[in-house]
């Protein structure tokens, strides 16, 4: 009945095109959709995972930097840098603003580095400089490509020109990029000079991160104190919080289009084998030797139509990037794994459509078309 | 077999019809039973119960000491696997498998394994002489290729009785004429019975007994025998000559096969079954 069932299903190309295709942009979508929210929130992260900070220091009760304020006084950079296992305090102001590069506005996150900075400067830079001196600022590659701007170039941030001195990669999603200017210049422009936003503390090499942030937290009054990793967890957070709903809607349309045109192939596939159906009937095959064919059936479709996706997804992963500089998919094994469970759902419930059709067929039909 | 007051109605009341009334027959091992009659007398009805396809309103049919007409739905499957086999004017083959799965597909659902099922369906095919044909799909097949599998398909499970609904329609008067001395030959060689429901009157050549169904009754009742001289088919009640020998009557289309008999009878009768002959697998 195996052999019945795959034979059946590669006769009719057309159908099978239309079954495997439709399943296939159903899990595309839900892939897709996965792949671009986990790079969002993967970029998102991306100056918290690569600051080589291991805890982040924040005003009391704040958690992330998306959508989030922090104000530290100076002092407490001194108070840090006194509890016992610290190594290194690197404090950095940070605001969410608009860098004008040519005709190009983008939303950033504006990070003022001190000199010396042992955490939290750019991580990979492309051309120029990482370390923003006073007058010049390290912005994005892709927005400067975007742009039409390079080194020596004026771009404006926090109402003030700066010479872009250097270009950094990683550091664009499709929300907002990350621009870097000194400490001195970020604090004139804000007015500011006493504050900072986030303390980025590296420990000494022995001593573990998550005991130093709570020491830090018992013994520096007003101040949130979490490893690089709980830091980061949250920032994800807040983007899959705000995602959810988006996602939630959409990968329920994927399912329903991928659910529909599964069911829709299998039962109309069954119908018109409706004779040949009766005849097996009639030769002797059980009810649940025909269910096994139809099983088979949904399930080899779904199969196929899950590897077609996937291999779709890869390939638009791949041209994405190069498309839209600021978007991306991170096909992960978690997507992988709620795909196959929708497949599964798919070929299931797909296969017990015709159930009724096949327990009611009467292998008579095959008497002269009765 | 033996079917007792077998009746079939369909509906209720004012819309009431009786498509089979009180049919009674007996069909013995190695017999071929042709069953004939207008449209709409109930013939194609009557298979469908004597194969267990449809439950009769009344009287029972025995196989072999069991009654299958009261066995429950679930149970007739496999009695139709192991005990029937069909035959159909359209050939009925699935259309996505070779001729050998076809034939191997009906094995295996009786339970053989799968290389055991292609073995067995292959050396059915090849005595059908379609060695050459194992690998081809039913639409690469003549129509009487596609019914010698059909007809592969209907034994490879051994079944006691074959039934046949107009076995011949869909063929060329030649080739069906072959498909006719198929049939006829597995009765007589592999002693099954073979039922066959059809309007072509050539089929009574090959047939032990033909019955006339009209109204869904057997109206008369022809038993036909083939003269073990000439092998020609001679009814038995119309039959111009007659002779008893050693037990057994035979049956003669004239005067001249009588005699030709009646000087060397061993030379007729030797080896032959009850009828009188025995033919071997035609080569088609």
């Amino acid at each position: 009945m195996i052999r019945l069932a795959i034979r059946n299903l590669f006769q009719n190309r057309t159908r099978l095109i239309i079954s495997v295709g439709g399943v296939a942009l159903a899990l595309m979508l839900i892939l897709s959709l996965d792949g671009i929210v986990r790079w969002i929130q993967t970029r998102v992260a991306a100056y918290i995972d690569a600051s080589e900070a291991d805890i982040w220091v924040a005003q009391a009760g704040v958690r992330n930097m998306h959508m989030a304020s922090s104000s530290l006084s100076s002092e407490r950079a001194l108070e840090v840098g006194r509890v016992e296992g610290v190594d290194s305090v690197t404090p950095i102001l940070y605001l969410t603003n608009v860098v004008v590069a040519g005709e190009e506005r983008t939303i950033s996150y504006i990070i003022g580095l001190p000199e010396e900075a042992q955490a939290g400067r750019p991580w990979i830079v492309s051309a120029g400089r990482g370390d923003p001196r006073p007058g010049g600022a390290v912005i994005d590659q892709g927005i400067a490509e975007a742009s039409g701007i390079g080194l020596g170039d004026r771009v404006e941030l926090l109402g003030a020109d700066f010479e872009v001195v250097g270009l950094s990669g990683g550091t664009t999603s499709l929300t907002n990029s990350i621009a870097f200017i000194s400490s001195e210049d970020f604090a004139r422009l804000r007015a500011s000079p006493d504050t900072v936003s986030f303390l980025l503390v590296r420990v000494e090499a022995s001593a573990p991160p998550d005991k130093i942030a709570r020491l830090i937290e018992d013994q520096v009054e007003g101040v949130t104190a979490q490893t690089r990793e709980q830091f980061s967890a949250q920032e994800r957070k807040v983007v899959r919080d705000m995602s959810t709903d988006l996602v939630t809607i959409m990968n329920s349309v994927g399912f329903l289009i991928g659910l529909a045109v599964m069911g829709l192939t299998v039962y109309t596939a069954t119908l018109s084998r409706r004779a040949e159906y009766g005849v097996l009937k009639a030769l002797g095959a059980r009810n649940r030797d025909l269910y096994l064919s139809v099983g088979v059936q949904a399930l080899a479709s779904v199969v196929l139509g899950l590897a077609a996706g996937l291999a779709f997804t890869l390939l638009l992963a791949g041209i994405v990037p190069r498309i839209v500089s600021n978007l991306g998919l991170e096909v992960s094994l978690e997507s992988l794994g709620k795909v196959a469970t929708a497949s599964l759902i798919f070929a299931s419930t797909a296969a017990l459509l015709p159930i009724r059709q096949i327990r009611g067929l009467d292998p008579a039909v095959v008497f002269r078309g009765k | 077999m033996l079917v007792s007051d077998l009746s079939k109605r369909f509906g209720s009341g004012p819309t009431e019809v009786t498509a089979v009334r009180g049919v009674s027959m007996d069909i013995d091992p190695g017999e071929v039973v042709l069953i004939m009659g207008p449209s709409g007398s109930g013939k194609t009805t009557l298979l469908m119960m004597l194969g267990a396809l449809l439950k009769p309103t009344e009287g029972t049919i025995r196989l072999n000491g069991q009654v299958i007409s009261e066995l429950s739905e679930g149970k007739l499957p496999m009695v139709r696997l192991h005990q029937f086999g069909f035959i159909f004017q359209d050939f009925n083959l699935l259309s996505a498998l070779t001729a050998l799965e076809n034939v191997a597909l009906v094995a295996s659902l009786s339970g053989r394994k799968n290389g055991e099922a292609s073995r067995k369906a292959q050396e059915l095919l090849s005595q059908l002489g379609l060695q050459e044909r194992l690998h081809f799909l039913p639409e690469k097949l003549s129509g009487g290729e596609k019914q010698r599998v059909a007809i592969a398909r209907a034994l490879v499970n051994d079944p006691a009785i074959l039934f046949a609904d107009e076995p011949t329609a869909n063929l060329d008067s030649k080739i069906g004429h072959e498909i006719m001395r198929l049939l006829r030959s597995i009765a007589k060689e592999q002693g099954r019975s073979v039922v066959i429901v059809s309007h072509d009157q050539r089929i009574k050549d090959i047939a032990d007994r033909v019955l006339w169904l009209e109204d869904g009754q057997f109206k008369d009742m022809i038993r036909l025998a083939t003269d073990p001289v000439c092998g020609m088919s001679v009814e038995q009640d119309e039959a111009a000559h007659r002779l008893d020998y050693r037990g057994e009557r035979y049956y003669f289309c004239a005067r001249g096969c009588l005699e030709e008999f009646a000087a060397t009878p061993e030379r007729f009768t030797a080896g032959n079954e009850r009828i009188g002959l025995t033919r071997s697998l035609p080569d088609l």
